[in-house]
């Protein structure tokens, strides 16, 4: 498992766990003490990685949870961009041990 | 705290404030799982119209972590530590953070509000708003608090308390905890404080942070939270008020179907 967190200056911690399998991101969970209305478009930012590519630009990570997350969402605290800093960080550190979870 | 970051509440928010009549529930202890379901369905009655905007005070009649709506249990709890010490984890409909609450060591209270209330504010000018009576309260009190962007009431001797909301079918919920008491050493052995998550608050350790209430007062518990409730009635309309059965029976429903359940509470593992 991949594990990264990004608190954005002033704002709300944002952490991602997944798993790389053929080069693409698996069993993604995003999570964190940001606060995201409506609650429902929760699934959206974990629905934006799952099963794409690993290894793009930051720019394209945010773009893609920027165009997957429901019209009208609000995340705040976190962002598109806070959140593709969190898949950076947990490529760069490598796989930690999750106790076989996944 | 070398500077102050402070947030407002919008201009003319005290006459909407003061022209809104509150129906205040006092504190009557509930297990944590019945204080969660309490805020949807209050929330929810408040949202179709069946009920006036309400406020009601807290009480806690076990201690536990209070996960954010969108918090990964294992990355905030010990949870070994947390069942070896009797904590018990639940998780709100709310976003924001983890707290660790221990029954006498907390103030809590929930707004459930018609969003009229705070029609025409951005979310962040929302959360300033429906806490500033707080903030009037405090300083009545002598503590030199105020309301740090997004959700934090702070003060001059460090973080007093935080607030989260969540919306519902024309209504918004918006609870905030301060704290009265901490037991640092079982906070720190019960929650994962990460250093990601001090990255920029410019100190080393959780237990600087905070300005519990009974530092910075030497009041109890219970007359600090009369003090609260006095100061609200000084401001706006209040009328005493009581949970209906059939609000406890429903949220007693919900903690069997849904907050008790384990796919609910580690609905991020």
């Amino acid at each position: 498992m991949h594990h990264g967190e990004f608190k954005t200056p002033g704002g709300k911690l944002v952490a991602v766990d997944f798993d790389v399998r053929n080069g693409e991101f698996a069993g993604v969970l995003v999570h964190g003490d940001f606060f995201l209305y409506p609650d429902d478009a929760f699934e959206d930012l974990a629905a934006a990685l799952e099963g794409a590519p690993v290894g793009e630009p930051d720019d394209v990570v945010a773009e893609r949870i920027r165009t997957r997350l429901r019209t009208g969402a609000e995340l705040l605290g976190t962002s598109p961009e806070g959140i593709a800093t969190a898949v950076a960080r947990a490529l760069a550190a490598g796989p930690v041990n999750d106790g076989g979870r996944s | 705290m070398s500077e102050r970051n402070e947030i407002l509440p919008p201009a003319g928010f005290a006459e909407r404030w003061a022209s809104t009549n509150w129906n205040v529930i006092p504190p009557i202890p509930q297990q944590p799982l019945m204080n969660m379901a309490l805020d949807e369905v209050l929330t929810e009655r408040v949202g179709r119209g069946e009920l006036g905007p309400t406020i009601r005070f807290w009480a806690w009649s076990a201690p536990c972590v209070v996960l954010g709506r969108f918090q990964s249990v294992r990355n905030e709890v010990n949870e070994e530590n947390a069942a070896a010490n009797g904590i018990q984890i639940v998780r709100r409909i709310s976003g924001g953070g983890a707290m660790f609450i221990e029954p006498e060591g907390a103030i809590t209270w929930s707004i459930y509000a018609p969003d009229s209330v705070v029609s025409g504010m951005s979310f962040p000018e929302s959360y300033a708003a429906l806490d500033s009576w707080v903030i009037r309260a405090l300083r009545g009190l002598g503590v030199d608090a105020w309301y740090a962007p997004l959700n934090d009431i702070t003060s001059a001797n460090g973080k007093i308390g935080g607030a989260a909301q969540a919306r519902r079918l024309g209504a918004v919920l918006h609870h905030t905890t301060m704290a009265y008491e901490m037991n640092v050493p079982l906070m720190l052995d019960t929650l994962r404080i990460g250093q990601e998550k001090m990255s920029d608050k410019g100190t080393r350790s959780a237990d600087k942070r905070v300005g519990p209430l009974r530092q910075q007062t030497e009041m109890s518990r219970d007359a600090i939270i009369s003090h609260l409730w006095q100061d609200l009635a000084n401001l706006a309309q209040t009328t005493s008020a009581t949970l209906r059965d059939e609000d406890i029976a429903e949220a007693e429903r919900r903690v069997v179907e849904r907050f008790g359940l384990r796919s609910w509470t580690h609905l991020l593992p």
